[in-house]
């Protein structure tokens, strides 16, 4: 009997030490007035990221399609002519790969950027402030890598960009 | 056919022989069930949600978006001779000046203190 009433003295000591632990987030401790602040103005930080949510939709859609075009309609035809007219394009064929890796990347980084944002303007943030708070942290994140995309994406453009001014130049170079 | 005839043709029948109707609705509401499933879960993973801009919250920014079929494509046929070279020069430096121009998803917007969740200061 007193062996059953040690093990439930410190099931319900353990217990207790998990409530009271205090609220984090992102493994920071959160203080009680950050806590408040959070749920006094998440609605409106809500109503903020709701807006947001639906022009990044919007902005992925038409940077999608530029991304893409620029890939099918230009990078392609170009590399599949200067195959036909046998110079050697390894060069920007090298570079057009790299692209559409990072297009790729672009699109699963903003899958995951819109899961996330999903996620946080379901919660109920009133209740679950640091929930919440977290969910947007993790939010900023992804978006933060769907613009690290982004800027690989121009730093290729431009790496082709060079490539093909270098072979212009080499077939000018030919030609004359 | 007289009704008792059908009556003693029904007593032979088994259990499923009589209600092959019902079942066979009943299969193809389970069979269109599953088909909605598999359609909904390939929308949601293949990234074609993320797009679809005809979903409930999006009204707002709908007409803003741009045709794909507006952008001019090079010929991937022909030779490459120096007129072919400015074709191309000017479609990529056009489009990747466009692809440049707006900085994407950067930004402070969703920062603690863009949204007033940040720590208050002490």
């Amino acid at each position: 009997m007193k062996r059953i009433s040690g093990f439930l003295l410190v099931g319900v000591t353990v217990t207790l030490g998990l409530i009271a632990v205090p609220a984090y987030a992102e493994s920071t401790p959160m203080t009680e007035a950050h806590i408040e602040r959070i749920r006094d103005n998440c609605v409106d930080a809500q109503s903020v990221l709701t807006q947001l949510h639906a022009s990044d939709a919007l902005l992925r859609v038409n940077r999608g399609q530029l991304y893409e075009s620029i890939s099918t309609k230009l990078m392609a035809p170009f590399n599949s002519r200067v195959a036909l007219n046998k110079y050697d394009g390894s060069k920007l064929i090298e570079q057009s790969a790299t692209y559409e890796r990072q297009l790729d990347d672009f699109r699963s980084s903003y899958k995951s950027y819109d899961e996330a944002m999903t996620k946080a303007l379901k919660i109920n943030c009133v209740n679950e402030p640091v929930a919440f708070y977290d969910s947007v942290a993790d939010a900023r994140t992804k978006r933060q890598a769907v613009h690290q995309s982004t800027l690989a994406l121009q730093e290729t453009l431009q790496n082709y960009k060079d490539q093909f001014e270098t072979f212009a130049g080499t077939i000018r170079g030919k030609k004359q | 056919m007289s009704e008792e005839q059908l009556a003693a043709d029904k007593a032979h029948l088994s259990k499923w022989e009589q209600h092959k109707f019902l079942l066979m609705i009943g299969f193809s509401v389970v069979i269109a069930l599953f088909l909605v499933g598999v359609a909904l879960a390939l929308y949601a993973n293949s990234g074609a949600a993320q797009l679809d801009l005809s979903r409930p919250g999006y009204q707002s920014v709908r007409e803003q978006a741009v045709r794909n079929d507006m952008f001019d494509s090079f010929p991937s046929t022909g030779d490459l001779d120096q007129q072919a070279i400015e074709q191309f020069r000017k479609l990529y430096d056009e489009r990747a000046k466009q692809a440049t121009s707006v900085d994407s998803f950067g930004g402070t917007v969703m920062s603690d203190e863009a949204l007033s969740i940040s720590a208050p200061s002490q």
